[in-house]
């Protein structure tokens, strides 16, 4: 494996490479409770059972522990591998299956149209996960299975989808005798999960996909103009970059939160104060942090329900916002709840409280208020007044009441 | 016609009676509260003008109003010679009922008006 897929090889990338047949007696990825690696690329899709201590369900528990899994898939998935993705929300097709394009093949192909050519047009757009390849790249070479995804799992992505003219059946069978497990765009090629953990996952569906062979292929679909290089191993470079957390990680740090007037951070706020709040965000690019330039983070002031929500300035990767508090006491929380499309997810809060005015805070002496002073006193008059009435009044009339 | 005259005639018999029968002491009491009475209608027009603003102000300006009214009438009843027999409260502890409530529903007004 390491002579024929040489170039998708990390190590001039930082990383350290261990390689291991699937079915070695000795294969085990966790030890006395510590994970032995950072990531795994399994290039081992016909495995029914892995030698050693690792199943699927270890696979998914490495996941869980914040594991990055990259696996590639070909025309025979072994058991291994589709618990595993099952796991993940991925369904890979029967086996034997491929994924045939009558439309776009390469004229390498053997005339069962499986060595299709993938278009950058079907390339989700996001430049973090696929890198240049969708504006720049030319297209893929792709001989394999094809995916579907889980409809209701909103963590995965379709990175790469088969053509509309595309499908996934046996292309042994001179005639499809059933419907074909996937048709069309539905057809994944290449898929990723990133998990609530923010664990990342990537299905592709061909593990020729990274062979040098494909790297260095030229590529001619019909009577297009030919191809010098296919895009693959620019799109295994990104893919492999997002998948083992070089690209698209962002960190927060540095939370502040004072009062505007005296730049004074007290042990609670009061209603109505003008208050700044501000983060450091730091994203991970090729080994080192450097600041964040999005603009579109937003910040929100939470009792239950957001009482704020501002778009904060980014200032050289310090976000800063400034607001007034709204007209309501409680426990408050600063949210930065950042999600995005190849980003990490990013969720941070803060607990404030926020207490109404003391007695002795409130406006006195309000001018428009007046009239209800006057008439406040004035009935205190009155009362004063009609007391001496009620003491000293005697009545002309003698039989009427007497003091 | 012969009906508007009629409740004209009754209007005029009942200001009669009231003058003549009603011992000065209550009319006195019937002037403080027609004042009472005016200074909440002035200030509820005046809170529809102007707005609620410092509505503390203007809920404790008009409850001590109400306060007042309440009060005051009460105090009627109780010192009406006619109504002696259902209250049986001597003019004495009328009255000093009638301080004490007083200065309860002034020290909360004072207090809320702000």
């Amino acid at each position: 494996m390491p002579q024929t897929h040489q170039s998708v090889d990390a190590d001039n990338r930082g990383f350290e490479i261990t390689y291991k047949s699937s079915d070695d007696s000795t294969l085990e990825i966790v030890k006395y409770g510590e994970y032995l690696y950072d990531n795994i690329i399994v290039f081992a899709p016909g495995t029914k059972d892995f030698g050693g201590r690792l199943d699927a369900e270890i696979l998914a528990q490495f996941v869980d522990a914040g594991g990055n899994v990259l696996i590639a898939g070909s025309n025979v998935i072994g058991d291994a591998i589709r618990e595993f993705s099952g796991e993940c929300g991925i369904e890979f097709a029967d086996d034997k299956s491929a994924v045939i394009d009558h439309l776009n093949f390469d004229s390498n192909d053997n005339g069962q149209h499986t060595l299709i050519v993938a278009s950058t047009d079907n390339l989700i757009n996001s430049e973090l996960i696929v890198g240049k390849t969708k504006q720049t790249g030319a297209p893929f070479l792709f001989r394999g299975i094809g995916m579907s995804a889980d409809q209701e799992n909103p963590l995965l992505l379709d990175v790469l989808t088969a053509s509309s003219t595309a499908y996934t059946a046996n292309p042994d069978e001179q005639t499809l005798a059933e419907y074909p497990s996937t048709v069309g765009k539905r057809t994944l090629l290449v898929s990723v999960l990133q998990a609530r953990n923010n664990a990342r996952v990537g299905f592709v569906g061909s593990l020729e996909f990274f062979s040098n062979d494909f790297f260095e292929a030229s590529i001619q679909t019909g009577n297009s103009k030919k191809q010098s290089r296919s895009g693959n191993q620019e799109l295994a470079l990104a893919l492999t970059d997002w998948l083992f957390k070089q690209r698209g990680v962002l960190r927060s740090r540095n939370i502040h939160y004072y009062l505007l007037k005296d730049k004074s951070s007290p042990r609670y706020y009061t209603v109505k104060d003008d208050i700044m709040f501000s983060v450091q965000f730091d994203e991970f690019v090729h080994g080192k942090w450097v600041p964040f330039n999005g603009t579109d983070v937003q910040l929100e002031f939470v009792r239950i329900d957001p009482f704020v929500r501002v778009t904060m300035k980014n200032n050289g990767g310090k976000l800063e916002s400034q607001f007034r508090i709204p007209d309501v006491y409680g426990i408050f929380k600063f949210v930065v709840d950042y999600n995005r499309i190849g980003y990490t997810h990013l969720y941070s809060a803060t607990q404030v409280s926020v207490h109404p005015l003391w007695h002795t805070e409130y406006e006195r002496f309000i001018a428009s208020a007046y009239p209800y002073y006057i008439s406040t006193f004035s009935m205190m008059a009155g009362v004063f007044l009609l007391s001496f009435l009620v003491l000293y009044h005697r009545d002309d009339i003698p039989k009427k009441k007497a003091e | 016609m012969s009906q508007l005259s009629q409740v004209t005639d009754i209007l005029k018999r009942l200001n009669d009676e009231y003058q003549t029968s009603t011992p000065k002491k209550l009319k006195l009491i019937d002037a403080y509260l027609f004042y009472v009475l005016l200074t909440g209608i002035v200030q509820f027009a005046y809170c529809l003008l102007v707005g609620t603003f410092p509505f503390n102000s203007f809920l404790s300006g008009f409850i001590s109003t109400v306060g007042c009214f309440i009060l005051a009438a009460s105090l009627r009843i109780q010192l009406n010679k006619a109504n002696q027999s259902t209250f049986n409260v001597s003019p004495e502890r009328a009255f000093a009922d009638f301080v004490f409530a007083h200065v309860i529903l002034h020290l909360v007004v004072i207090n809320f008006i702000g």
